[in-house]
């Protein structure tokens, strides 16, 4: 099965999940691998800036990625699933982001 | 002092309660809003650059009549140069800020007025106490200040949503204010650990307790307030994790109404960012957190903007998105990086606004949003689509528009801070970013027109077109000359550069 079956099986997957009427178009799946392209390319990136840490660390983190990005692909509709207007969701992202940020902040500075 | 600094405070505040005393004398409330937004912009211009004071005075070492008669252990100590009164900074960087947020607010206020047969007195007061809000949070010096008018902001917000008579308008403004009675707390949770700390809520005289040390800048509780600050920051300007939610405000607005909130949120973004970037420049981390909160703004903001339907919500997940440009360059910490985040600010505010006044059309038409609905609108109005293509070439960087301009200054600043990575990065996202602006244009103006799309017959108001103008106007003066901007900017990142 190559990846755009993929991405088409589990956009019908969650299309299903969420009782969404719509039809499949060529739009919305050419977008979703366009957005999972764009997602996984700039983390990979992004990640490579840690060569101002450690150049070993940085390899090892971006092959670590690299592998886990394509075991779990597509990741774009799962993203999207948890992006969604549900308050719920909202919160408890809401909670996650000020605990790290608050922790970042009391590591980073105290370490660095 | 300069009088006219608070009166960029004052006259939207005055403007708004009035017309909110107005309400039903729709002629009245049109006459006067409009004259009354016309004014705005235009104070900014003349004004001088300067400081003004409310309710105290100057700082003693600059008021030798009252330091004269003060024993010598308080002039010679730090309360010789602390601010005993809310001040308000003008200069160049303001003038230009506070310049294009009354040029956005004018517009926006101008097509609504034009847009709607009953102009609402409550709908315009919201519109004008926001603008004030968000003018008062780029002159203050005061972060306690800062907080009240941050607030004011906030409840403008969910009040322009509410007025909008959007689908589902209540249940979007009802989780903004929950999740705002979240963040904000905390924001002023973090402005309490600084006054507990330093002793003041003046933002210069803070810095001057962390640079002289009156307070060790290593405090954990320090951390602390810095911690809870940018987590206020997150909520004010809509970075993750509140991308969501604000770009579900911006498509449960009218579209005057999400151009002008888009513009609160990337103004309340620098306010902050440049706060942040003052008192905490110090501590190594702030950087960093900076970039990687910018970064994730970008990229979950255009990869969220390609997967949606709603083409109010792509334009509010591609505003999201474009913040990340702004904190790339504050975070680079550089002169370049910071007049280039800056100057990008600038034109982001711009071209949303553009972006949302011009599909507002589509709106209007057809009253219809989603995409997989729309099409063949260019037949109907080619000028128009005309105008919403360039907006869309504008915010992906296309020259000689003014984005390409700040994007490209951007690109290299991160080279010069020897970060590429941040500018093959932006390229990126700008090449996705124009991607996503063509599949909405297609399916909504290409395609050919749905059987069951039922067009209105009404004209495009004037109104509409003229601000789309105007917009268009700036954004080939900024991109033809980016030095008017950025000559006004550069005073204020020399000030910031880590």
């Amino acid at each position: 099965m190559n990846i755009y079956d993929v991405v088409l099986k589990r956009i019908r997957e969650i299309q299903t999940k969420t009782e969404e009427q719509e039809p499949l178009t060529n739009i919305s799946a050419s977008s979703t691998l366009a957005a999972e392209i764009t997602l996984i390319s700039s983390l990979l990136i992004a990640l490579v800036m840690l060569r101002l840490v450690n150049t070993v660390l940085m390899i090892v983190i971006v092959l670590a990625v690299f592998v886990v990005a394509l075991t779990f692909m597509p990741i774009m509709p799962r993203l999207k699933r948890e992006q969604n207007d549900s308050f719920n969701s909202m919160i408890f992202f809401v909670i996650v982001a000020l605990g790290i940020i608050i922790t970042l902040f009391y590591w980073g500075n105290l370490n660095v | 002092m300069n009088p006219l600094i608070p009166i960029m405070v004052i006259l939207p505040i005055a403007c708004a309660l009035l017309l909110n005393l107005l309400h039903k004398k729709d002629k009245t409330i049109k006459i006067l809003a409009i004259l009354v937004a016309l004014t705005i912009p235009i104070i900014p211009l003349i004004a001088s650059y300067g400081t003004y004071f409310f309710g105290g005075y100057a700082p003693l070492a600059e008021n030798s009549a009252i330091a004269q008669n003060l024993p010598a252990f308080i002039t010679s100590s730090a309360l010789n140069v602390f601010h005993p009164a809310i001040t308000y900074n003008f200069d160049s960087a303001q003038k230009v800020m506070v310049f294009i947020l009354g040029l956005i607010a004018f517009l926006a206020i101008f097509t609504s007025l034009n847009e709607t047969k009953k102009p609402s007195g409550v709908y315009a007061f919201l519109m004008f106490m926001g603008t004030a809000a968000v003018s008062a949070i780029l002159l203050t010096d005061d972060i306690f200040n800062l907080y009240v008018f941050f607030e004011i902001a906030a409840i403008t917000q969910v009040g322009i949503i509410v007025a909008s008579k959007v689908k589902n308008n209540y249940e979007t403004a009802l989780k903004y204010m929950i999740l705002g009675s979240v963040a904000a707390p905390l924001l002023l949770l973090g402005i309490a650990l600084l006054l507990g700390l330093t002793g003041s809520v003046n933002i210069t005289d803070i810095i001057y307790s962390l640079k002289n040390g009156v307070v060790d800048p290593q405090n954990p509780v320090l951390l602390m307030a810095c911690g809870l600050i940018v987590f206020g920051w997150l909520y004010g300007s809509g970075l993750p994790p509140f991308h969501t939610i604000k770009s579900a405000v911006y498509s449960k607005a009218l579209p005057h109404g999400a151009a002008l909130l888009q513009a609160f949120s990337v103004f309340t973004f620098v306010a902050l960012g440049i706060i942040i970037l003052r008192i905490f420049s110090f501590l190594p981390f702030a950087q960093i957190v900076i970039i990687v909160i910018s970064l994730l703004a970008m990229i979950l903001g255009i990869t969220m903007a390609l997967m949606q339907n709603d083409f109010k919500r792509i334009i509010g997940y591609l505003a999201v998105g474009e913040l990340g440009y702004i904190g790339i360059g504050l975070g680079l910490g550089t002169a370049l990086g910071i007049t280039a985040g800056l100057f990008q600010a600038i034109n982001e505010a711009i071209i949303t606004a553009f972006l949302f006044i011009g599909f507002g059309t589509v709106l209007y038409k057809t009253s219809i949003s989603d995409t997989r609905k729309l099409g063949g609108l260019m037949i109907e109005n080619p000028k128009v689509a005309l105008l919403v293509l360039l907006a869309g070439l504008a915010m992906a960087g296309v020259p000689p528009l003014n984005a390409f301009q700040s994007k490209l200054q951007l690109i290299q600043a991160s080279i010069s801070a020897g970060l590429p990575e941040l500018g093959i990065i932006m390229i990126l996202i700008s090449i996705v970013t124009f991607m996503t602006f063509m599949k909405a244009f297609y399916t909504i103006f290409m395609r050919p027109k749905p059987v069951e799309l039922e067009i209105n017959d009404k004209n495009i108001p004037k109104a509409t077109i003229i601000s789309m103008l105007v917009l268009l106007a700036v954004c080939i003066i900024l991109g033809l000359f980016p030095q008017i901007a950025t000559d006004l900017l550069q005073v204020l990142a020399n000030s910031l550069v880590i």
